[in-house]
């Protein structure tokens, strides 16, 4: 018995042993395992979005834009700040004097990155499949041009017969991203065109080629030296994107040298704990993205247009803009980002005065007689914010209000119907493309109510005149007439309050150059980065 | 043969478990405001265009219409196809399971090597200084949130004293997979600088996710070992003078962990239903981000291939905790 006893208190003595050997074992590789340090030629950026999908006619988001970006070309691209329209895989283009006809002649030589030869082709096929799949920049271009209108001229010469004239055609053409047909087809099944295959391959001829993808993780890509831009004496070897969505990680990542680029929508408090830490910078340009309330001017007591009016003067712009963001942004009084041609100089927009407000609803033929709903965007600081401001705001003109945080899904879904759209609504328009019509076009169109950027849910007659004359014109000047004069009746109206432009910031790794801002895509195009 | 009968008689109430987890979570889906139409056709999308988006993914039609489809898609082995990767949901999920395992393993090993023994040694000390400062500690471990808990590691380890990586699986982008599993690959491949990595990654979600366990391990096991201390047949064995230590880690032990392998077993059902909080501060990759991005997106597809994952490894998890308990005790419920 007793020696029976000793044998098993020597197992579990073993058993002990063992497991605190294994403990250590797993100590000590914790702590000796020496970190690699990151190689130069490599940047890695932490986005707040995940790359659930590498096919560029469904990343369509600003989230994704690096994706599109580097992976792949369009016929233009959007370059620089202000955004200008440069000729990319097209050499340039005619317009038919009736408007309807675009004409692009192909650059010889652009190579995909299985070394064929860009074709016109392709391009046919690239439209076509945009509009099959009905996502992405779908919705843009069926607008425009119906399946079957785009024609390989030649293998150089591609053409787009439209419905009729639209002036955003080109602006919206860099979002036809060229991908390689003979490959796609290849590996399509049944009628995807594609689609499951191309989420997670390349099929592009973008400065970078993918080498890997993992959709819980995000993508890498190495320089593609046949690029048909060329490369100067200094580049990036591999670019590396990852969905990083807890921003504090992103962050920290940042500042311990994980990560050589992150997100730029953060707090001022970390924008600025960035820009003091010496190892990390914070690059800035004024962007074109218009943070607003947006009204649901079919519900009393909004659908009068002095309550409106009040709400406008009820908002402490400065004291959002400059005290609770630090003055990090620039207070933008129209629904068109300040830098946008088409915005008229002369109007001032509303300013904070409750007097003034007081005013205007002693006007109001509708009464405020319920406490009026604010919703702004679960996970979105900045809304919340400005939701809890514009509310102290409210309760100094006599008016209630309940500030509700809802989903991105959720809001989106709610803006369907009138009857579902709430009171007021905190977010932000986005740049697409370069245009008014991405804003004031897009959000005061009638026929746009009930979406994403008409959560108005606005219909004025003598507006939707002017914007279907602007859409139609090929005249820039006379289109800025147009979209001036249109958002003078919005402004007048009030569907909306609009209370800032973005400012772009690019928190970076300190030894990172070349960093070219664009408002559309975010600076995330790497083609000409380096680091010193 | 007791054994077999438990295994038959919880694979058959599986069937109507399944069908009913299903039909909730479908419908609670379906009736929570939000339209994954819209999120996929853009921010600049028509309302003509996503309701021709809404009608082409079958999304306008009625719902049990939905609901009896997606019956026959399952019966199939087929878990649909995600509306926002357009992959199937089954390659997503597959993709995604080996690191929420290793996660989850990682834990429940932490949780278990440590909390068992602790909890014997706080039995056998009870009401020491060392019994309540563990009492205190546990109680701390179920109480922190673990988000903070998370923040708070990261903010000490890997940025004050660097001694561990901030995110992620390994350093730099995570290699092809063979297995899904960082260390075994890094073993198969040969690769100890790999193995090492994936180790130290490891470290910090791990020891996140194990605090609230271990805590839980610790008090069943404590309890449990008290209640057996106070049995008639350990009164018998130290009178003929078997050692005290003897009594506790072999006999008392195993007549005290039934409680405790019954947590044991539910904690990993629960953990590898994916922990979403500790998934997402450290970036690990895994089921909980998945099944939370599905969510944020209403990817329907997603949402309910997940809940078929989840509710197959709770009704698996409960079916090895009522076999481990009927080895353990075979008295069953005499």
């Amino acid at each position: 018995m007793l020696a029976r006893s000793v044998g098993l208190q020597c197992r579990w003595l073993r058993v002990a042993l063992f497991s605190a050997v294994g403990a250590l074992s797993f100590a000590a590789a914790c702590v000796s395992d020496a970190r690699t340090a990151a190689a130069e030629t490599r940047f890695v950026f932490a986005n707040e979005s995940d790359y659930d999908t590498v096919d560029p006619h469904v990343a369509f988001d600003v989230g994704r834009v690096a994706v599109r970006l580097n992976i792949y070309d369009g016929l233009m691209r959007w370059q620089k700040n202000p955004a200008v329209l440069e000729p990319w895989l097209a050499e340039g283009y005619e317009v038919s004097k009736d408007g309807v006809t675009y004409t692009f002649k192909l650059r010889k030589g652009a190579k995909f990155h299985d070394g064929t030869e860009v074709k016109a082709a392709d391009v046919v096929y690239s439209l076509e499949r945009i509009l099959a799949l009905g996502k992405g920049a779908s919705s843009l271009l069926k607008s425009m041009i119906d399946p079957g209108n785009a024609k390989a001229v030649d293998d150089y010469t591609v053409s787009f017969k439209l419905k009729k004239p639209s002036a955003i055609f080109l602006a919206v053409v860099p979002e036809i991203h060229v991908v390689n047909s003979a490959l796609v087809k290849k590996n399509a099944s049944k009628d995807d065109w594609g689609a499951a295959w191309l989420s997670k391959n390349d099929a592009g001829s973008g400065a970078y080629q993918l080498d890997q993808f993992d959709p819980a993780i995000g993508f890498v890509a190495k320089r593609f030296p046949g690029h048909f831009k060329g490369w100067g004496p200094k580049y990036v070897d591999h670019i590396e994107f990852r969905g990083v969505k807890d921003t504090n990680t992103r962050v920290l990542g940042l500042l311990k040298g994980d990560f050589n680029g992150i997100g730029g929508y953060l707090q001022t408090d970390q924008i600025k704990k960035i820009e003091a830490s010496g190892t990390a910078k914070v690059l800035d340009a004024e962007s074109m993205r218009v943070m607003m309330m947006q009204f649901n001017v079919q519900r009393a007591p909004l659908n009068d247009v002095h309550v409106r009016r009040a709400l406008n003067m009820a908002f402490d712009y400065d004291g959002f803009n400059k005290q609770i963001l630090g003055g990090l942004v620039e207070r933008n009084p129209t629904p068109l980002p300040n830098t946008m041609w088409g915005n008229p100089k002369d109007v001032k927009g509303y300013a904070y005065d409750i007097e003034g407000a007081k005013a205007e609803l002693a006007k109001a033929k509708a009464k405020v007689d319920r406490p009026l709903e604010v919703h702004y965007l679960t996970g979105f600081a900045q809304s919340e914010q400005a939701a809890q401001l514009f509310q102290n705001g409210l309760q100094k003109i006599g008016i209630q209000s309940k500030v509700i945080g809802t989903p991105w899904p959720t809001i989106v879904d709610r803006f369907r119907k009138v009857e579902t759209t709430p009171d007021i609504s905190v977010y932000w328009i986005s740049t697409y493309y370069a245009d008014p019509h991405n804003w004031i076009g897009e959000m005061f169109s009638s026929a746009n109510a009930g979406t994403f950027k008409n959560a108005h849910h606005y219909k004025n007659p003598k507006v939707d005149e002017l914007l279907a004359k602007a859409v139609e014109s090929t005249d820039k000047a006379e289109r800025a007439k147009l979209y001036e004069e249109a958002v003078r009746i919005v402004v007048a109206d009030a569907p909306g309050a609009w209370i800032y432009n973005t400012k772009w910031y690019g928190p970076y790794s300190k030894n990172l150059q070349g960093i070219v801002f664009c408002p559309i895509g975010n600076a995330q195009e790497m083609r000409t980065a380096y680091y010193e | 043969m007791r054994i077999l009968s438990i295994i038959v008689k919880r694979l058959l109430w599986f069937i109507p478990t399944g069908v009913g987890l299903v039909a909730v979570v479908f419908f609670i889906s379906r009736v929570i405001p939000a339209d994954p139409a819209a999120l996929l056709a853009g921010e600049t999308a028509s309302r003509e265009a996503i309701d021709a988006l809404r009608t082409k993914l079958g999304l306008d039609r009625p719902l049990l219409v939905q609901l009896f489809d997606y019956y026959g898609q399952l019966l199939n082995g087929d878990l649909g196809t995600s509306l926002f990767t357009t992959r199937p949901v089954s390659s997503d999920l597959l993709a995604r399971l080996p690191a929420t395992i290793e996660l989850t393993l990682a834990a429940m090993l932490i949780a278990v090597v440590f909390g068992i023994p602790l909890g014997v040694i706080s039995a056998t000390h009870r009401n020491s200084l060392l019994d309540h400062a563990l009492r205190i500690v546990t109680v701390g471990g179920l109480a922190v949130a673990s988000f903070w808990l998370a923040l708070a590691l990261q903010l000490v380890f890997a940025m004050d004293l660097g001694w561990l990586p901030l995110q992620g699986r390994i350093s730099g982008f995570p290699p092809k997979p063979i297995t899904g599993f960082m260390t075994i690959d890094a073993l198969i491949s040969g690769r100890m600088d790999q193995f090492s990595s994936a180790l130290r990654h490891l470290a910090l979600p791990a020891v996140t996710l194990a605090v609230p366990a271990l805590a839980t391990v610790v008090r069943f096991t404590r309890a449990g070992v008290l209640d057996t201390l106070g049995k008639p047949f350990v009164d018998y064995q130290n009178a003929i003078g078997i050692p005290r230590a003897l009594i506790v880690w072999r006999y008392v032990l195993r007549n005290a962990l039934t409680s405790t392998v019954t947590q044991i077993g539910l904690l990993f059902g629960i953990l590898l239903a994916g922990a979403v909080v500790i998934e997402t501060v450290f970036q690990w990759p895994g089921i909980g981000t998945y099944a939370f991005e599905a969510i944020l997106q209403s990817d329907y597809a997603a949402v309910m291939g997940f809940t078929v994952y989840a509710g197959g490894i709770f009704m698996i998890a409960n079916l090895l905790v009522d076999v481990t308990h009927a080895i353990i005790d075979p008295r069953g419920d005499r």
